[in-house]
């Protein structure tokens, strides 16, 4: 689970995890070169309708932390209960804000 | 294996229920609001785009506190100073948002109402243009704005207690109100719109299906998409880290 929030992705045990994050931190961080590289190469590896679905995950979550940063919302009680533990693991927690 | 050359944003395929909802985020964007009308959303829209190259913005970005660096955003000059410093902030500082200065917004006269407005134009105008941008495609044009007038309804049961801004919990809906809860659930993240019940359909009904339908999500026996349930949780998980996201 860390290999999503940092890395390469080569530890993720998910397939082309690797081609995955490049794209997403390429689309986020990256120039239009690289964007394009890493565009190419999950189309050559998985396909259209994969780069496509992966555009729109990348889409999904750039945007919905507009909302929850916008308005404070907070983690559901027992979703943050369920998950303190691996939360705390992970260092998101890092994330969270002062008030 | 596809052929690279072949590789044309308006080539890819398309899912038809992405597909039509693309179609009616743009159309919505474009309409008039509950508390801005179409010209001032769009207006929204163009300064959310705009604030990429503002140099205000970008001396925050870099300072190790927002809330030190004053002066006067690079605005396009079609809305309030304070509704500048709202959009410009969503869209290039959103992870440092406070509370405190939510509650300065307010005093700077733009309502609860407007505010959360403007954070649904934001997002919806952040997945839009960031969809475009991972299937290299160019910005779009905003579209023109549609006549009307806002309809200016706040839900009666409103009330400020779960986040900074007002909300409505399900609990305290009337039947006189729209039920933002009816189709994507009830969770925090659509609960954090629910002042202006439109802007939870306007950005649910389109994330659904960029991302997944709430009963979808852990449904691990069906995937849904040409990714695997790992590989778009991967992808989320990378992009909610990039931007910081406790939620």
């Amino acid at each position: 689970m860390g290999a999503a929030l940092e890395g390469s992705g080569v530890d993720a045990r998910v397939p082309d995890a690797a081609l995955l994050i490049e794209f997403a931190e390429s689309i986020l961080r990256g120039d239009g070169a690289r964007q394009a590289l890493a565009r190419e190469a999950v189309y050559r590896a998985l396909g259209a309708a994969a780069l496509v679905d992966a555009a729109a995950i990348v889409a999904s979550f750039n945007a919905v932390v507009k909302i929850a940063d916008g308005t404070g919302i907070p983690l559901e009680a027992a979703k943050a209960a369920a998950t303190a533990d691996l939360r705390t693991a992970l260092g998101i927690e890092r994330f969270k804000r002062d008030p | 294996m596809p052929d690279s050359t072949q590789l044309d944003a308006s080539d890819l395929p398309i899912r038809e229920g992405l597909e039509r909802e693309l179609k009616r985020a743009w159309t919505r964007l474009a309409s008039p609001g509950t508390w801005w009308s179409a010209a001032q959303r769009l207006a929204i829209a163009a300064e959310m785009r705009n604030a990429h190259a503002c140099a205000l913005c970008r001396r925050r970005k870099n300072a190790l506190s927002p809330y030190t660096e004053r002066g006067s955003h690079d605005g396009l000059g079609e809305l309030p100073e304070a509704v500048i410093e709202i959009v410009h902030r969503l869209a290039t500082d959103a992870g440092r948002v406070k509370r405190s200065w939510v509650e300065a917004m307010s005093t700077a006269g733009v309502t609860d109402e407007q505010y959360v407005e403007i954070v649904g134009v934001v997002a919806l105008v952040t997945a839009l243009d960031t969809f475009d941008r991972a299937l290299g495609s160019e910005l779009r044009p905003l579209p023109a704005p549609q006549p009307g007038e806002p309809s200016r309804k706040r839900p009666t049961g409103a009330t400020r207690d779960l986040a900074w801004v007002v909300t409505v919990a399900p609990q305290a809906l009337t039947p006189d109100d729209p039920n933002p809860y009816a189709v994507h659930g009830e969770k925090n993240i659509h609960r954090a719109l629910s002042l202006v019940p439109q802007e939870v359909f306007n950005f649910f009904d389109l994330d659904v299906e960029l991302y997944l339908k709430d009963s979808e999500i852990r449904d691990f026996d069906t995937e849904y998409r040409a990714l695997t349930h790992a590989q778009i949780e991967l992808l989320a998980g990378r992009v909610s880290a990039l931007n910081g996201c406790y939620y």
